[in-house]
C-alpha cells in the first residue's frame, strides 16, 4: 500500500496536469456598464496582495478571520508615531494635544460609520472580545440572576458564548441555545418562541462566520424588547461588509473588530445606549477611567473614558480611523453590491465541486449570503485541502472550527475550510480558487 | 506495562551512525528514509534496507552502502531527527515536502480504535488527533498515533518514528525548534493551532513525563 502511494505521489504532476500549467490569463473582470469591478479598481491600494506565496501569486480568501491594509492605513500608522506619537489625555504638549486629537476624532469616525447618536456610547477595546467580555462581567454580573436567562444561536462565536458561560457560573443565570432552521440558518422562530420574561439579554450574530447568513436584527430587538431584555449584537462580520446602522438596529450592543475591516490589530470598539453604559460599573480598573482616586475608594469617569482603563491603542485607533475614511471613501452601499455579486458568484462556482458540502443556506431572492463558504469535500480533511492550496497555488482559506465548535457539532463535523472573500477580491481569485480547489479534490482523490 | 506488543509493528530499525547517513544521504535523501510499516520484512530481507528501507531499487545497486559497516545499536534520536530535517531540506518545492508527509501518512500503523477516545485526544490542533503513550519492559517509550487529516498523519509518522523507541530522557530533550529546519508545516515556533508538529511533540513529551512521575 505504501508503495502504491508513493507511486502515486510522485507521478502527481502527470496526473494532474492542471498542477503544471501555467495559470490561465487573468482578465479583469468586467460590469455591465463596462467598467472595471471594485475589486480590480481597488486591488492597487492593498501592497500586500501584490505577492507571490510558494511559487504561485497569493490569492488571499481569509477575510472573515482578518483583512488587509490599504496604504492608507499604513500611512496613518507611520505618520502618527514618526510625527505626533504622544500620550493622550494628560499632557499638555502639542505632541499629547495632537494625539488626543486624532484620538477622539477616530472615536468620532467610528460612532458617524454605525450612525451612532454620540461618540460617547464608542468604547475602544482591544478587540470585539473584550468588547464582550466588557459587557459580560459589567452588565452581566450587575444585572443577572439566577434563573435569569440569556438566549444565543448555537451558530455563536466562542467569543460570544464563553464570557456568558463565565458569568451564568458566577450569576446562576441560564443559557438557552436557538438551533439552525431547515435551510440552516438560526430558528428565527424558535428565538422568538423562548422569549419570556425571565430572558434579560439575547446575543447573537448579524452575521455568521461559518454559514454566511445575515440574521433580521431589528425583528430581534423589537421581540426581545417586548419582554424587557437586552440585545448584544456581534457585528464583526457585517461592519466591514454593509451598512450598519445602530439607531435602525435599536441594539442596546454592538460591538465589532478593527482587524476585519481594514484596521490595524489591537483595537476594537463596543456601542452601548447612553443610559446602559452610565449605568455600569467599571470593567477594568486603573488610570485614564477615574474621576477621583483616594487611598480608601475612588470615583469614576463618565463613559466612555470608564471602561478605557490604561493608556489606550493610540495608533491603533487611529489606524482605524483611517480603515473607516477609506471605506467611506468607496462606499458600504457600494462594498455591499458587489460583495452580493461575488458571493453568489463564489456560491454558484463551489457547487460545480464534485461531492462538496456548502453549508448556510442557499442564496436566493429571500436569502442572501455574504460573500463567504463554509465547506467539506467527502472523505477529505479541511486542512489537507487548506495544505495543498496554501503550498502548491498559494490560495490562503482556512481549515478548522472558526471559533464555532458547538455549530460544526450541530452539523456532525468536526472542522470545515472556509472561503471568504472582501471587496478587493475579484471574480478571477475565485476562479483561481476553484481551479486549485478540483486540483486539490483531484489529488487527494488520486491516492485513495 | 505490557504494552509492547501494542507498538511492535512501529519499532523503527536500527540503523547507521551519523557519520554513514551524512554519506549515504547525500546520494539518496530525495527518497524516503523509513517504513515504519514494512520494516520488519525489509529488516529480515535485505540489509541494505536498514538505512533507507524504501530504497530497494537503489539500494541493491548500490556498493558504497552494502559495504558499509551495519551498526547494532539503537539509532539515537538524535540521529533521527537529523536524517528528518536533512531530508525535508533536501526537498526543495514546498509542494514535494507536503507529499512527502502525505507518503509517510501512508506508512503510520493503525491505531487501534480503543486508543481514540478523548483522554488521547491532542488539543489545540486544527485536526482530530490522538497520541497513546506507554513505557515498555525495558523502560523505553512506545508511541502509538492518528489523525484525520493525512497531512497530519504524515507529521506524527514522522515523530512516531523518531520517538517510539526511545528512552524518556532522549523524548524529552527533543524541542520544536529543532524541526523547523524541515521547514514544513512550521509556522514560526511559537504556540499556534495549526502548528501540529509542537501541540503532538508536547503531547508525546507531556505524556511521558506522566509516566516517568507516576513511575518515581
Amino acid at each position: 500500500m505504501m508503495e502504491v502511494a508513493a507511486k502515486q505521489i510522485a507521478s502527481f504532476k502527470l496526473l494532474n496536469p492542471k498542477t503544471t500549467s501555467p495559470p490561465p490569463h487573468r482578465r479583469p473582470s468586467i460590469s455591465i456598464s463596462g467598467a472595471a469591478s471594485l475589486g480590480h479598481l481597488t486591488r492597487p491600494d492593498f501592497p500586500i496582495l501584490h505577492q507571490e506565496v510558494n511559487g504561485s501569486k497569493l490569492v488571499y480568501l481569509d477575510n472573515a478571520a482578518t483583512s488587509q491594509k490599504p496604504n492608507s492605513v499604513l500611512n496613518a500608522l507611520q505618520e502618527y508615531y514618526a510625527s505626533y506619537n504622544s500620550n493622550v489625555h494628560r499632557g499638555i504638549h502639542y505632541l499629547s494635544a495632537r494625539a488626543t486629537d486624532e484620538y477622539e476624532l477616530a472615536r468620532n469616525k467610528v460612532a458617524a460609520f454605525i450612525n451612532a447618536s454620540n461618540s460617547r456610547q464608542i468604547v475602544f477595546t482591544r478587540n470585539a472580545t473584550e468588547a464582550i467580555n466588557l459587557v459580560a462581567y459589567s452588565w452581566g454580573l450587575s444585572n443577572l440572576k439566577p434563573l435569569d436567562e440569556v438566549i444565543l444561536t448555537i451558530a455563536e462565536h466562542h467569543s460570544a458564548i464563553v464570557p456568558w458561560q463565565l458569568v451564568a457560573q458566577k450569576t446562576g443565570a441560564i443559557l438557552k441555545f436557538v438551533i439552525l432552521d431547515q435551510d440552516e440558518i438560526p430558528d428565527m422562530n424558535k428565538l422568538s418562541e423562548m422569549l419570556s420574561k425571565n430572558t434579560k439579554l439575547v446575543v447573537v450574530h448579524h452575521v455568521s462566520n461559518m454559514l454566511a447568513s445575515v440574521l433580521p436584527i431589528e425583528e430581534i430587538v423589537l421581540g426581545a424588547h417586548k419582554v424587557g431584555a437586552k440585545v448584544l449584537v456581534d457585528a464583526c462580520q457585517s461592519v466591514p461588509h454593509m451598512l450598519v446602522d445602530v439607531q435602525g438596529l435599536d441594539a442596546d450592543f454592538l460591538v465589532a473588530s478593527s482587524h476585519k475591516m481594514c484596521g490595524p490589530t489591537g483595537i476594537g470598539f463596543l456601542y452601548g445606549k447612553s443610559e446602559i453604559l452610565s449605568s455600569m460599573p467599571p470593567f477594568l480598573g486603573g488610570g485614564e477611567m477615574i474621576s477621583e482616586v483616594y487611598v480608601d475608594h475612588s470615583t469614576y469617569a463618565e463613559p466612555p473614558s470608564r471602561f478605557e482603563a490604561g493608556t489606550p491603542a493610540i495608533g491603533e485607533a487611529i489606524g482605524l480611523g483611517a480603515a473607516i475614511d477609506y471605506l467611506s471613501r468607496i462606499g458600504m452601499q457600494k462594498i455591499h453590491d458587489y460583495e452580493v455579486e461575488l458571493a453568489n458568484y463564489l456560491y454558484e462556482s463551489l457547487c460545480s465541486v464534485p461531492n462538496i458540502r456548502i453549508y448556510g443556506p442557499r442564496p436566493s431572492e429571500n436569502v442572501h449570503r455574504v460573500a463567504l463558504c463554509s465547506f467539506n469535500v467527502e472523505k477529505i480533511h479541511p486542512t489537507d485541502i487548506a495544505t495543498f492550496l496554501d503550498q502548491q497555488h498559494g490560495v490562503a482559506i482556512r481549515s478548522g472550527h472558526h471559533c464555532a465548535q458547538p455549530l460544526h457539532r450541530y452539523l456532525g463535523v468536526s472542522a470545515s475550510a472556509r472561503a471568504s472573500l472582501h471587496f478587493y477580491n475579484t471574480k478571477e481569485d475565485v476562479d483561481d480558487f476553484i481551479q486549485a480547489l478540483n486540483d486539490a479534490v483531484s489529488f487527494f482523490n488520486s491516492l485513495k | 506495562m505490557n504494552s509492547a506488543t501494542a507498538f511492535k509493528t512501529s519499532t523503527p530499525p536500527p540503523t547507521t551512525t551519523r557519520r554513514r547517513t551524512t554519506l549515504i544521504l547525500s546520494s539518496f535523501i530525495k527518497q524516503p528514509i523509513f517504513n515504519t510499516k514494512n520494516i520488519h520484512l525489509t529488516l529480515k530481507s535485505l540489509k541494505c534496507f536498514v538505512d533507507i528501507p524504501n530504497l530497494s531499487v537503489s539500494c541493491s545497486s548500490t556498493t558504497t552502502r552494502t559495504d558499509s559497516p551495519i551498526e547494532s545499536e539503537e539509532e539515537r534520536v538524535a540521529n533521527k531527527l537529523q536524517r528528518l530535517v536533512f531530508e525535508f531540506r533536501s526537498l526543495t518545492e514546498p509542494i514535494d515536502r507536503v507529499k512527502r508527509l502525505l507518503h509517510y501518512a501512508e506508512t503510520l500503523p493503525p491505531l487501534n480504535e480503543s486508543a481514540r477516545v478523548e483522554a488521547n485526544r491532542v488539543t489545540g490542533c486544527t485536526t482530530q488527533v490522538w497520541v497513546e503513550a506507554k513505557m515498555d519492559e525495558f523502560g523505553r517509550m512506545r508511541f502509538g498515533a492518528d489523525s484525520d487529516s493525512q497531512i497530519t498523519k504524515g507529521f506524527i509518522s514522522c515523530l512516531v518514528w523518531m520517538l517510539d523507541g526511545a528512552y524518556p530522557d532522549e523524548v524529552l530533550t527533543v524541542k520544536t525548534e529543532d524541526l523547523t529546519d524541515m521547514n514544513v508545516g512550521i509556522h514560526g515556533k511559537e504556540k499556534s493551532r495549526v502548528n501540529t508538529w509542537r501541540n503532538v511533540l508536547a503531547a508525546m513529551q507531556d505524556r511521558t513525563s506522566n509516566i516517568l512521575s507516576r513511575w518515581k
